[in-house]
C-alpha cells in the first residue's frame, strides 16, 4: 500500500504541509489519509495537503479526505488542498464537491500569506543534501518530479 | 681366642666389603699415618699369632708340640685374608718366635716357621684365586675354605713340619705318619675353627646390625653350646652330638655371625676335653682321641659353615627374589603409572579433540545457521510473488550460493509505480553473509521509496548513493535501475557499475550499455546520467547479477555475449513470437530455467545469482481482457493495464484519466461488495473494446452484492455517471456486470510509438 503513495511532511510555524506523491485508491487511502490526520500537532492551525504529485484519486480517497476535513475542523484546524487545474485528480475533486467543503488551491503559490513560505522552501531532500555538504551545486530534483504517463 | 678381639680391635674403622682387605680402604690416610697403621696391624697379627700358639700348645696331645687344634693358622689365614698377604712377615716372625723354643735347633725352627708362614699364604692365594668371599655366605665359599683354605693348604705346613721333626731326630720314622696327620688336622682345624670366627667379626660392622632379639638369641646359642659341650665333658654319656642341632640353629637363625663363635666355643671346649681325657675321651688312646675329636670338630665346622652358607645363600636368594619382585613390582607400578598417565593423556586428548570437534561443528552449525538466516532473509525480501502487471510477463530466479557463506547481497525488484510505470532493479551488495544481506535489505527498501518519490533513474540511484554513503560501514553496491512505461514501451535506465541489461529478440540481442557510472560506494561523487530506449515489440529484457555470467577462465563480457546468444537462440527455438493475449507467459519461466541450467553447474553455485526476465505483451488489437483476484491491491494493476490499452487505442490523456477513474470506481465496487458475503475472494474481470469512437468497458464479478442500503457512499456510481456517457449495472445470479460507455476523440498513433528523445550516449549496441 505504501508502495503506491509516499507522504512527505514539513512544518513552518503553524502551517503543516503534507505532500502526497503517487496514487490513492481503495487499497491505501484510508491508511495514508488517516496517517496525515494523526500527524498533526495541536498548535498547527493550517494543514495544506499538496496533491500536485498525486496521479490518481478514487472515491474511497475522497471519502477519507472528507473525514479528514471534518476531523481537523473539530480541532479548529483548517484543511486546504493543492490540486492543479490540469491534474488528473482535478475532475474527481470537483465532481465529488469536495471543493465546496475544503478550499482547493491550484498551486502552492495560491496559499495564504502564512503558508506561502512553504512554496519557497527547497525540498526536504535538497535541504538534507546541502547540510551534509554533498552533491554541492547539484539540484537533486533536476530530473523533475514524477513522470506522468506519457510525458 | 684372646687374639680374636685383639685383631678386631686393631682393625681400621674403615671397612671394605667383599673380598677386599680392610687396609686397602685406608687410601686417604697420610703416608705416615698409614705406616703407623701397617706396623700396628702387623704387630697385632703377630701378637695374635703368638698368643694363639700359646693357647694351642696348651692343647697338645703329642708331646709338647703337636696339637689337635692349632689356632695360629686360623689367625694367620684370617689376618692375611682381611688385611692382605703383605702382612706375611708378621706371621713369619711370630711363627719363628713360637717355634724357636720348641724346635730342636734354630734352623729347624726357621724351616717350620717357613712352613707355617707358607701355608696361610698359599691358603689365601688359593682362596683369592677362586673368588672367595670372607662373608662366607655362599656354599662355594664354605667349600673353598674347607678344602683349599684348611685341608689343602695345611698339607704344606704339616709336611714341612713333620719332615723337620723327622730330620732333626725329634721323632722316629715310625711316628712320622701320626705326627703328620696330627699336624695336618691340627692346622686344618685351626683354620676351620678360628678363621671363620675371626672373619665374622668385621661382619658385625659391615652387615646389618642385629636387633636386641638377635643378640639375645646369639647369647642363648653360645650359652646352650657351652652348657652342652661342658655337660658332654663332664658326663660319660656321649652327648656331644647334641651340640649339632644347636649349631644348626645358630647357623639357621644367625648365619656366620652366630655359627662361627658357637663352633669355635664347641671346638675349643671339646678339644680341651680331649686333652684332659675326660668325658667321651676318658680311657682312650691318642689315636682314638684324635679321630673322635677331629671327627667332631669337622662335623661342627662343616655343619655350621655349610648350613650358614646355605642359609645365607638362600636368604640372599630370597632377598634377591624379593628385590626382583620389588623391582618388578616397582617396574610394574612405574609402567602402570606411565600407562595410566598415557591413558589419562589419551583420554584428555580425546576429550580435547571431541571438544574441538564439538566447537568445530558448533562453528559449522553457526556458519550454516548464518547462511540459512542470510538466505531466508534474502528470499523473504525478494518479491515472493512478482506483481501481477497486466500486459507484462515477468519471471525471476534467485539462486543462493552453495559454498559456505558466499550467499550475499544479490537482489531484484519489480516496483509498480504511479501512472502505470514499472521500476525494475537488479543489484549486488559486495560482501557476503548477513552484513551484505542486511545492507541489501536497506538498499532495496530505500530504492522502492526513492522510486515512488521520483521514479527517474538518476534520482533513484542518487538516493541509493546517499543512503549507502550514510551507512555505518559503506558497502560497494552495483545496481542497474530501469523505469519502464509499458504504455509507450519507453525504457529509461541508470547503471552503477552493474553488468548491462540485455534486450533479446529472436535471433538478436543487445546490451544496454549506456549511462554507466562507477559502483555506488566507490566514489564520493553521486552523479548519474540516464539513457533510454524504446523497447522493440516482443523484446525480452534480461536483468541479472554477475554470478550468472562470471566464469573462471572467461571474461564477463564473454559471459554476457553468451547470455544474449543463448537467450536469443532459446527464444527462436520456442517460437515465442506471435503469441497473443494480455497476460502471456510466453515461455519466460522456461527461458529462466534454460538459462540457469545452461550457465550454472548443478549443486555448485559460486556466487549468488539473481535473474529477472520481462516481456511486454504484444500490442492489443482493440480488446482488453483482464482477470485478477478481486483485491484492493490489484486495482493499480487494472488501471495500469487499462491505461496502456487506452493509450494504444489512441485516447487522449485527459479522457483516458476520466475513463480510468470511472472504471476504477466500478472495480473498487467489485472489490468491496461482490464477494463480501463469501469467505473466498473471487475474480475481478475487466473487458474493454473500442467500437468506432466509443469505449465500451465491462467490469464483471462472479459474486453477490449486498443490498444497496448497506453500501453507503455513493460517490462511486456518481463519478461513473459523471465521467461516462452510459452506466448500466446488471445483477444476476451469476454475478454483476457494470457496463460503461464513453465517446472519445481517438487520435491515430504510429506503432511502435516514437522515442521521445534519442538515447544519451552509446546506449544500445545491437548485435548481429
Amino acid at each position: 500500500m505504501s508502495d503506491l503513495a509516499r507522504v512527505e511532511t514539513s512544518r513552518v510555524d503553524a502551517t503543516q504541509v503534507v505532500r502526497v506523491t503517487g496514487e490513492l485508491d481503495l487499497s491505501n487511502a484510508h491508511a495514508v489519509v488517516g496517517a496525515v490526520g494523526h500527524g498533526v500537532p495541536e498548535h498547527v492551525t493550517l494543514v495544506v495537503l499538496d496533491l500536485a504529485g498525486t496521479t490518481y484519486l478514487d472515491s474511497a480517497a475522497i471519502a477519507s479526505l472528507f473525514r479528514l476535513a471534518q476531523r481537523l475542523r473539530d480541532r479548529r484546524q483548517e484543511l486546504r488542498l493543492v490540486v492543479p487545474r490540469e491534474a488528473p485528480t482535478r475532475a474527481v475533486v470537483e465532481l465529488t464537491r469536495l471543493s465546496q467543503v475544503v478550499t482547493v488551491d491550484e498551486s502552492a503559490a495560491d496559499l495564504p500569506q502564512a503558508s506561502r513560505a512553504y512554496a519557497a522552501l527547497p525540498s526536504l531532500e535538497a535541504v538534507v543534501s546541502q547540510r551534509r555538504g554533498e552533491a554541492a551545486g547539484e539540484d537533486p530534483r533536476q530530473d523533475g518530479g514524477p513522470v506522468p504517463g506519457d510525458g | 681366642m684372646t687374639a680374636g678381639p685383639a685383631a678386631a680391635g686393631t682393625s681400621p674403622s674403615a671397612s671394605a666389603p667383599g673380598a677386599g682387605t680392610l687396609a686397602a680402604a685406608a687410601v686417604d690416610e697420610t703416608p705416615a699415618l698409614a705406616a703407623v697403621r701397617r706396623v700396628a696391624v702387623a704387630l697385632a697379627i703377630g701378637l695374635a699369632y703368638y698368643l694363639g700358639a700359646r693357647v694351642g700348645l696348651r692343647l697338645s696331645l703329642v708331646g709338647n708340640d703337636v696339637t689337635p687344634l692349632w689356632p695360629p693358622t686360623g689367625i694367620a689365614v684370617a689376618g692375611l685374608l682381611v688385611f692382605g698377604r703383605s702382612y706375611w712377615p708378621a706371621v713369619a716372625v711370630a711363627a719363628l718366635a713360637v717355634n724357636v723354643p720348641l724346635s730342636p735347633s734354630p734352623l729347624a725352627a726357621a724351616v717350620i716357621a717357613v712352613g707355617n708362614t707358607l701355608a696361610p699364604v698359599v691358603a689365601v692365594t688359593l682362596l683369592r684365586r677362586v673368588g672367595f668371599r670372607r662373608q662366607l655366605d655362599r656354599q662355594r665359599d664354605a667349600i673353598a675354605i674347607v678344602f683349599l683354605g684348611a685341608l689343602g693348604s695345611m698339607l704344606v705346613s704339616a709336611s714341612i713340619g713333620s719332615a723337620v721333626l723327622l730330620a732333626s731326630g725329634s721323632i722316629p720314622a715310625s711316628q712320622l705318619a701320626t705326627a703328620w696327620v696330627v699336624w695336618w688336622t691340627g692346622d686344618a682345624m685351626g683354620v676351620l675353627s678360628v678363621a671363620p670366627f675371626l672373619l665374622c667379626i668385621p661382619l658385625f660392622r659391615e652387615q646389618r646390625s642385629w636387633p636386641r632379639r638377635q643378640w639375645l638369641e646369639a647369647g642363648a646359642v653360645l650359652l646352650l653350646t657351652t652348657a652342652l659341650v661342658t655337660a658332654a665333658a663332664l658326663m660319660r654319656l656321649p652327648v656331644l652330638f647334641l651340640s649339632l642341632p644347636v649349631l644348626g640353629w645358630a647357623a639357621w637363625r644367625l648365619q656366620l655371625r652366630g655359627a662361627a663363635p658357637a663352633a669355635l666355643l664347641a671346638t675349643t671346649v671339646t678339644t680341651w676335653t680331649a686333652v684332659a681325657g675326660i668325658g667321651p675321651f676318658a680311657g682312650r688312646d691318642v689315636l682314638e682321641k684324635m679321630v673322635l675329636l677331629q671327627a667332631f670338630n669337622a662335623c661342627i665346622a662343616l655343619t655350621s659353615f655349610f648350613l650358614a652358607a646355605l642359609v645365607s645363600e638362600r636368604m640372599q636368594a630370597t632377598a634377591d627374589l624379593a628385590d626382583a619382585a620389588a623391582h618388578l613390582e616397582r617396574r610394574v607400578e612405574e609402567r602402570t603409572q606411565q600407562l595410566s598417565a598415557l591413558n589419562a593423556r589419551l583420554v584428555q586428548e580425546i576429550q580435547e579433540r571431541s571438544q574441538a570437534q564439538e566447537l568445530l561443528s558448533h562453528e559449522e552449525a553457526r556458519a550454516q545457521h548464518e547462511h540459512d538466516v542470510a538466505e531466508t532473509l534474502q528470499r523473504s525480501l525478494l518479491p515472493g510473488r512478482l506483481p501481477d502487471l497486466p500486459g507484462i510477463a515477468l519471471a525471476a530466479r534467485y539462486v543462493p550460493a552453495t559454498t559456505d557463506l558466499r550467499i550475499g547481497g544479490d537482489w531484484y525488484d519489480v516496483v509498480p509505480l504511479p501512472g502505470g510505470l514499472v521500476g525494475l532493479a537488479v543489484g549486488d551488495v559486495a560482501g557476503h553473509g548477513l552484513p551484505a544481506a542486511a545492507t541489501m535489505v536497506q538498499v532495496r527498501t530505500a530504492l522502492r521509496a526513492y522510486a515512488l518519490q521520483d521514479p527517474s533513474p538518476p534520482a533513484v540511484l542518487r538516493g541509493v548513493h546517499q543512503l549507502v554513503a550514510r551507512l555505518p560501514a559503506p558497502e560497494m553496491v552495483t545496481l542497474v535501475y530501469l523505469l519502464l512505461d509499458p504504455v509507450s514501451r519507453r525504457l529509461r535506465w541508470s547503471n552503477a557499475g552493474h553488468p548491462p541489461a540485455v534486450v533479446v529478440r529472436s535471433g538478436t540481442s543487445m546490451r544496454l550499455t549506456g549511462a554507466v557510472a562507477p559502483p555506488i560506494g566507490v566514489t564520493p561523487d553521486g552523479s548519474f546520467t540516464e539513457a533510454e530506449l524504446v523497447l522493440p515489440p516482443e523484446a525480452t529484457l534480461l536483468l541479472y547479477t554477475d554470478g550468472l555470467v562470471e566464469r573462471r577462465g572467461a571474461s564477463v563480457l564473454e559471459g554476457i555475449e553468451r547470455l544474449g546468444r543463448e537467450a536469443s537462440e532459446a527464444l527462436g527455438a520456442s517460437g515465442a513470437s506471435g503469441a497473443s493475449g494480455v497476460q502471456p507467459d510466453d515461455g519466460l519461466e522456461g527461458l529462466c530455467d534454460h538459462l540457469l541450467h545452461t550457465f550454472l553447474e548443478e549443486g555448485h553455485v559460486e556466487d549468488d545469482v539473481a535473474l529477472l526476465a520481462l516481456r511486454l505483451a504484444p500490442s492489443v488489437e482493440g480488446e482488453l481482457d483482464v482477470r485478477l483476484p478481486a483485491e484492493a491491491r490489484n486495482l493499480v494493476q487494472v488501471r495500469s493495464a487499462l491505461r496502456r490499452w487506452l493509450h494504444e487505442v489512441g485516447t487522449s490523456e485527459q479522457q483516458a484519466d476520466e475513463v480510468l477513474v470511472a472504471c476504477g470506481e466500478a472495480c473498487a465496487n467489485v472489490v468491496q461488495h461482490a464477494y463480501s458475503a463469501t469467505t473466498a475472494t473471487g475474480d475481478l474481470l475487466v473487458e474493454a473494446r473500442v467500437l468506432e469512437d466509443t469505449i465500451d468497458l465491462r467490469v464483471r464479478d462472479e459474486g453477490q452484492w449486498r443490498p444497496a442500503t448497506d453500501r453507503g457512499g455513493g460517490w462511486g456510481l456518481q463519478l461513473m455517471r459523471a465521467l461516462m456517457d452510459e452506466v448500466e449495472v446488471e445483477h444476476t445470479a451469476a454475478g454483476t456486470t457494470v457496463s460503461l460507455r464513453r465517446r472519445v476523440d481517438l487520435v491515430s498513433r504510429p506503432e511502435p510509438p516514437p522515442s521521445p528523445q534519442p538515447p544519451t550516449g552509446p546506449a544500445s549496441e545491437p548485435r548481429e
